[in-house]
């Protein structure tokens, strides 16, 4: 007896195998699962397993699947094998798909899910149950199909239904007979109650319960299968927790016993994390990612508050666990009563709409009602952890659209991965090192809410491309120098710790005068970094000497020393970034692709973290080199060069409006949290000089009706335009 | 010269001073920074008119407001505004400028005296209801509100709290407006919406415009064409210019049930009513990055058409492809590859590197460098592998050998050919390396939707257009130095791109090095005030001048090179005694 189930996500698997495993052991029916991730799109060979699995089953479950180009390639296939399939169970599919479902007499139809018997039942008009049975398949049946085409306003009211719909559809079920004519409707909400609930047991139940009915197997036929387990909709968990909490209370209870007996961090507001965990991976006990990320964050003395996520619409669980007596949309009194410092979203979707679609301008109100900052981090659910190592791409292309293009529209940052599916295993695994990046840096950034601001540390980086002292201050559009000045002055009146110079002349007097000569440099050298010293701190100086040649090298150096330019303002330290190191070197340039940035670009993240000591980077205006360092597209790991340089520091940029694909880059590949600014006043070019004078004679041409006249202007007209190189084309 | 006058009849007359006419207004009415921003500061309120009346010159669907232009062209009764711009008659003109006089008095008067003044000079002028331009009135208040205020410093501020910062669209603000207030947090696009339906419609108008300008100059459609896609204009124009990939193909996306963009299907060849092109794209890294999904796709819709049974002159990609297996006896997918970007996880040609450092020695070597950066293909092969970046620079020659044209999109007035050095270096990378491989230079084409009346001009065009405009204009270079060190730098800068297309395309007159010369540097004030304000960038300038003087891209007068050399020891001498 054979099963197919093509799926997707990291929460399936692992139960699957378990049932397999059991249901063999108990039933002795050889029974073989083939399972296939199918959220991004399968190379041939895949295929060729999917159709020889697919041929060989009697029982195929499809289950969200979304994916275009899968789908289109599917639906032939489910067709090509009808025959061998005793039934076809599609669960929250796009339309094509869900019209695949055979069981029994179930189809799924654009118009009518049950051939044949609508007409009949709703004329013997027989009882409540039978008409609210129809409704519910059809319903949950249209169900993706109507999310995608995204009525906008609609999202939490279908989504309100929909959760309804999952607490109360075990009991109406109970009213719905066995046997006739609804036999086949019943058995599809009995699977689909299970796979609401994907514990363990329910998901071994879900097979069972379609192979008895449909497989045709008489070892099966007798075998009681337990009616779905529940589980709460929505709830706290952690790791460490006997169970979910259904309550804030229960939980900060538990929490605060812990927090004695364990010396874990308290959970105190201005301290606590905020996780938003997919429900089916909490439910089928598939959470090692997650286990291992709210570990790495209490390990930074950071408290955890992981939710569960309510799907469709994160609004639910954030305002009923994050917020002190909930928040309304409008209330505007969210910051104040917030349990958490940031919410940290796992579920890879948007953060109202789900995988269909997205409804950003009711996130952003309702975060901005909070004011904590969304960070979304990456769980590697459609390729595995070994590829995305390997890769140089970093995220395939389905991942990166959906876990992060489309959070990063409701203002998501920091869009790390944490974990994910390895090759071999069953389920996600964290990734040690990426969990403790993440956590540091939420620490930091925490840091940043509560410290006071005279003790805030600021590295306000400036750009100087191509490299020569009049190039001080590049940015696109951006009149550098009484922008920092502004920005100097506005931190003063925060109660930061800066010496604003008198005006943005003399800051930058200081910058490009100073010492520079004496070192040859660009501008004055704020800190002169011995090799021994940069050596020391600088973690990955060794693989740039792979590269670059011994430390110093010849980039921003003086002897052997690295040199860091900059004015230091009192808690503010006014930096240059030194360029790529090769626009001048012929050799260099005509590499196909970067090995790694200089010495001296090293030296100078290298100072800011461990010698300034800084609490935040910002870098001011578009566009610098760091972001466009070396590593993966997206999904950057730790020997990704962007993510070195940046560490674990807050990363600000200040960036043109008018620049979202450049802007985009710095925010994925080193984090930075984007502050846009205007474009320039624009107006008409105007004409000036000849070219005025020649539209006069040219207006004066046309508006005259005397041909002599005419045929003078025009030899004005031919004489000042050739004057003004218009001759010709 | 002198003697054609006396040659033409007087038709011939009215039609060269209307061509004039046109160039002259070109210029006149194209908008440029005149200025920089500072951050945190709000914008000035002088400078927003001309604004303002571009932004009213589009429709806006997003708030129900139709353009000013067609309000008053419909209400005068002269058919819709587009048709106006099209007819370049003496009739035709008058009528335009009626329609734009009055749509600049309203304005103006709506800037004075307010949106009821304005609707009601509309009403008179032009029969435009009060409803009608109360909707464009209203968008309009609402700019200027947002732009009397800065919420820039506010959002650094809360940014560096660690609060939420809220996410807000990029663009400039006549293409999209709700890009105000500034002080967000700027976001992309999701990749699988990307081509829109109107940025798909919109591509087809491009397309056929490009498609016969290239006939009515060469007599034929050209039958391979490269293009640079940018993740710049894409993510504002939501695909515009993956949807002229496809157009020129001849594809359309498909849309799956979820709605999102994951195929492609063929157009009948006799619909399209032309025959296909083969599309070289070169891609940005940046692209690669944001659009990864639009890669796949771009790739899918050449092998599409690819395999289509259709005539070796209505199908060039078909015919190219099977010429390439047959000659090469490479494979179909080695034959078919037309998406080529950097290396994975690297940017940018470095041709730009190169031409502003002064480190190449013949354009060949910039055709190489930019095949060297870009000769990475992507997309998936017939066994479903994604390629991800795979060397091939065979394959990425042969196809450059094919080109007959090069086009790229311009989207902002902000963001032009001589404001940054990533024109140059990849449309006129593309360009000399297809010169290299094709032994012929193609046309060289740049499409912009900057006004009504979505144009596609040649490269040549767009560079004396942005020198006019920009360069050599008061108005321009007086608003950089307003801004003073920054200021000089921007104007060194416009210098250096401009040079950066004599370098990669030979596309620059003569004339315009003379007259940078005279504008910035011959004239004594003027220079005077630029080492003053910043000697660094003025050395550089006049560097660039020698530089193009001696690369023969401009035969200067021996004085006036004598002139600069003069100068520019001086600038030597000044810098290395500050320093």
């Amino acid at each position: 007896m054979k099963t197919t189930i093509l799926y997707v996500g990291s929460s399936l698997l692992a139960p699957l195998r378990q049932a397999e495993e059991e249901i063999n052991r108990r039933h002795r029916t050889g029974l073989r699962v083939a399972a296939h991730n199918f959220g991004a799109p399968l190379s041939e060979n895949e295929w060729r397993e999917v159709e020889r699995d697919l041929c060989e089953s009697e029982v195929v479950f499809v289950i969200h699947v979304t994916d275009g180009e899968n789908a289109a390639r599917l639906v032939p296939l489910l067709r090509r094998f009808e025959s061998k399939h005793r039934a076809v169970v599609v669960i929250n599919c796009m339309p094509e798909l869900m019209r695949r479902t055979r069981m029994g007499k179930l189809r799924f139809g654009s118009a009518t899910e049950e051939r044949g018997d609508e007409g009949k039942a709703n004329a013997s008009g027989k009882g409540r149950g039978e008409g609210r049975a129809r409704r519910l398949v059809k319903s949950v049946g249209s169900w993706m199909g109507e999310q995608a085409r995204g009525r906008r306003r609609g999202v939490s009211s279908r989504h309100a239904q929909y959760l309804k719909l999952v607490e109360r559809m075990p009991s109406l079920l109970r009213f719905v007979p066995g046997a006739g004519r609804l036999r086949d409707v019943k058995n599809y909400l009995y699977l689909f109650c299970y796979f609401l609930q994907p514990t363990p047991v329910n998901i071994r139940s879900m097979l069972l319960y379609a192979l008895k009915h449909y497989a045709g197997d008489g070892r099966l036929s007798k075998i009681e299968v337990p009616p779905p387990e529940t589980a709460p909709a929505v709830g706290i968990y952690h790791p460490d927790a006997p169970a979910i909490f259904e309550t804030f209370d229960a939980y900060r209870r538990w929490y605060e016993r812990r927090a004695k007996r364990a010396k874990t961090p308290p959970l105190v507001p201005s301290n606590t994390v905020g996780f938003l965990l997919m429900r089916t991976n909490v439910v089928s006990g598939t959470r090692k990612h997650y286990d291992g990320l709210i570990r790495a964050v209490e390990r930074e003395g950071l408290a955890a508050l992981p939710v569960i996520s309510t799907f469709m619409d994160n609004r639910d669980a954030c305002s009923r666990f994050f917020v002190e007596g909930g928040l309304s949309n409008d209330d505007g009194r969210g910051a104040a009563r917030s349990r958490v410092s940031q919410i940290v979203s796992l579920t890879g979707f948007s953060f109202v709409g789900g995988p269909a679609m997205n409804d950003s301008e009711a996130a952003v109100e309702f975060l901005r009602g909070l004011k904590r900052p969304l960070r979304s981090a990456v769980s590697l659910d459609v390729q595995t952890v070994e590829a995305w190592r390997e890769s140089w791409t970093g995220l395939n292309p389905v991942q990166a659209g959906m876990q992060v293009a489309i959070p990063e529209i409701d203002g998501a940052t920091e869009p790390f991965v944490f974990g994910g599916m390895t090759a071999e295993g069953v389920e996600p695994v964290a990734l040690e090192e990426r969990c403790r990046r993440v956590a540091r840096r939420l620490r930091r950034w925490n840091r940043l809410q509560n410290a006071e601001r005279g003790e805030i540390k600021i590295a306000l980086v400036l750009f100087c491309f191509p490299p020569n002292k009049g190039n001080i201050g590049t940015a696109a559009d951006l009149d550098v120098f009484p922008s920092v000045q502004e920005i100097l002055c506005r931190l003063r009146a925060e109660g930061y710790a800066v010496e604003v110079p008198p005006d943005a002349d003399r800051l930058r007097e200081m910058l490009l005068g100073g010492n520079s000569a004496a070192f040859g440099a660009v501008a004055n050298v704020a800190y002169r970094m011995g090799v021994e010293e940069y050596l020391r701190l600088c973690p990955y100086a060794a693989d740039i000497e792979n590269e670059w040649g011994a430390a110093p090298g010849h980039v921003n150096t003086f002897g052997r020393e690295l040199l860091i330019q900059g004015v230091r303002l009192g808690n503010v330290f006014v930096a240059v970034q030194p360029t790529f190191g090769y626009e001048g070197d012929p050799m260099r340039l005509l590499m196909s692709r970067g090995g790694a940035p200089h010495h001296g670009f090293a030296a100078l993240y290298t100072y800011l973290e461990k010698i300034f000591r800084a609490d935040a980077v910002v870098h001011t205006g578009t566009h610098g080199a760091l972001e466009f360092m070396p590593g993966k597209q997206v999904g950057l790991s730790g020997k990704c060069w962007p993510d070195r340089l940046i560490g674990e520091l807050p990363h600000v940029y200040i960036y043109s409006v008018n620049n979202p694909s450049e802007g985009s880059i710095a925010r994925r590949r080193s984090y930075a949290g984007l502050v846009s600014y205007l474009t320039p006043p624009i107006e008409d070019a105007g004409l000036y000089r000849d070219l005025a004078s020649l539209k006069e004679v040219l207006l004066a041409y046309r508006q005259s009706a005397d041909e002599g006249e005419r045929e003078q202007l025009y030899a004005v007209i031919e004489e000042k335009a050739a004057a003004l190189h218009f001759a010709g084309g | 010269m002198s003697d054609k006058p006396a040659t033409l009849s007087s038709e011939e007359r009215d039609r060269r001073v209307l061509e004039l006419w046109e160039r002259v207004v070109e210029v006149e009415g194209r908008l440029i920074p005149t200025g920089l921003h500072v951050f945190g500061r709000a914008s000035d309120e002088q400078e927003c008119a001309d604004l303002l009346r571009m932004v009213a010159s589009f429709d806006r669907p997003e708030c129900g407001a139709r353009a000013l232009t067609d309000l008053v062209a419909e209400g005068l009764g002269l058919g819709t505004y587009d048709s106006l711009v099209g007819d370049k008659s003496e009739d035709g003109w008058r009528r335009r400028e009626r329609v734009d006089k009055i749509v600049r008095r309203s304005v103006e008067i709506f800037l004075r005296e307010g949106s009821e003044h304005a609707a009601r000079l509309l009403e008179a002028e032009a029969r435009v209801s009060a409803e009608e331009s109360g909707r464009v009135f209203a968008l309009l208040s609402k700019i200027r509100e947002q732009l009397r205020t800065s919420g820039e410093l506010d959002g650094l501020v809360r940014s560096l709290r660690g609060e939420y910062v809220e996410p807000g669209p990029g663009a400039d603000i006549v293409q999209n407006p709700s890009v105000l207030p500034t002080g967000r947090n700027t976001h992309a696009v999701n990749p699988y919406a990307v081509p829109s339906r109107p940025a798909y419609a919109r591509a087809e108008r491009v397309v056929s415009a490009l498609l016969e300008r290239h006939r009515a100059e060469r007599g034929r459609y050209p039958r391979s064409m490269a293009l640079v896609l940018w993740g710049l204009d894409n993510i504002k124009t939501q695909g515009e210019g993956v949807a002229q990939a496809l157009w020129l193909l001849g594809v359309r996306p498909v849309r799956d049930g979820m709605n999102r963009v994951s195929g492609v299907e063929a157009i009948p060849v006799e619909r399209l009513g032309r025959p296909r092109v083969d599309v070289l794209m070169t891609v940005s890294g940046i692209f690669r990055d944001l659009f990864g999904a639009t890669m796949l796709l771009l790739d899918k819709a050449v092998r599409c058409v690819a395999e289509l049974e259709e005539p070796a002159e209505l199908n060039p990609v078909r015919a190219n492809v099977e010429g390439q297996v047959k000659a090469d006896g490479c494979s179909f997918d080695e034959a078919a590859l037309r998406v080529f970007s950097n290396a994975p996880g690297s940017y940018g040609t470095n041709v730009n590197f190169m031409v502003t450092d002064s480190q190449w020695e013949s354009a060949d070597s910039l055709g190489d460098l930019f095949v060297t950066r870009k000769c990475f293909a992507y997309g998936r092969d017939r066994a479903g592998i994604a390629l991800e970046g795979r060397e091939a620079r065979g394959a990425l020659a042969r196809a450059l050998a094919r080109v007959e044209a090069t086009c790229q999109n311009i989207d902002s007035f902000e963001i032009g050919i001589t404001d940054v050095d990533h024109y140059f270096e990849y449309l006129g990378g593309v360009s000399k390396a297809v010169e290299r491989h094709a032994q012929a230079r193609p046309a060289i084409y740049l499409s912009d939707a900057l006004t009504r009346d979505a144009r596609v001009r040649s490269l040549e065009e767009v560079v004396r257009l942005e020198t006019r405009a920009k360069t050599l204009n008061p108005k321009w270079y007086e608003g950089m130095l307003r801004h003073g060190f920054r200021g000089v730098a921007e104007i060194e800068s416009h210098v250096t791109n401009t040079f950066g297309w004599s370098a990669t395309a030979d596309a620059v007159d003569g004339w315009v090095y003379d007259e940078v010369a005279r504008t910035y540097v011959l004239d004594t004030e003027m220079l005077e005030r630029l080492r003053c304000l910043n000697p660094h960038s003025a050395r550089s300038l006049v560097a660039r001048l020698l530089e193009a003087e001696g690369r023969g891209f401009w035969e200067a007068e021996a004085e006036v090179v004598e002139r600069l050399r003069e100068i520019f020891n001086g600038l030597e001498d000044q810098i290395e005694g500050v320093a």
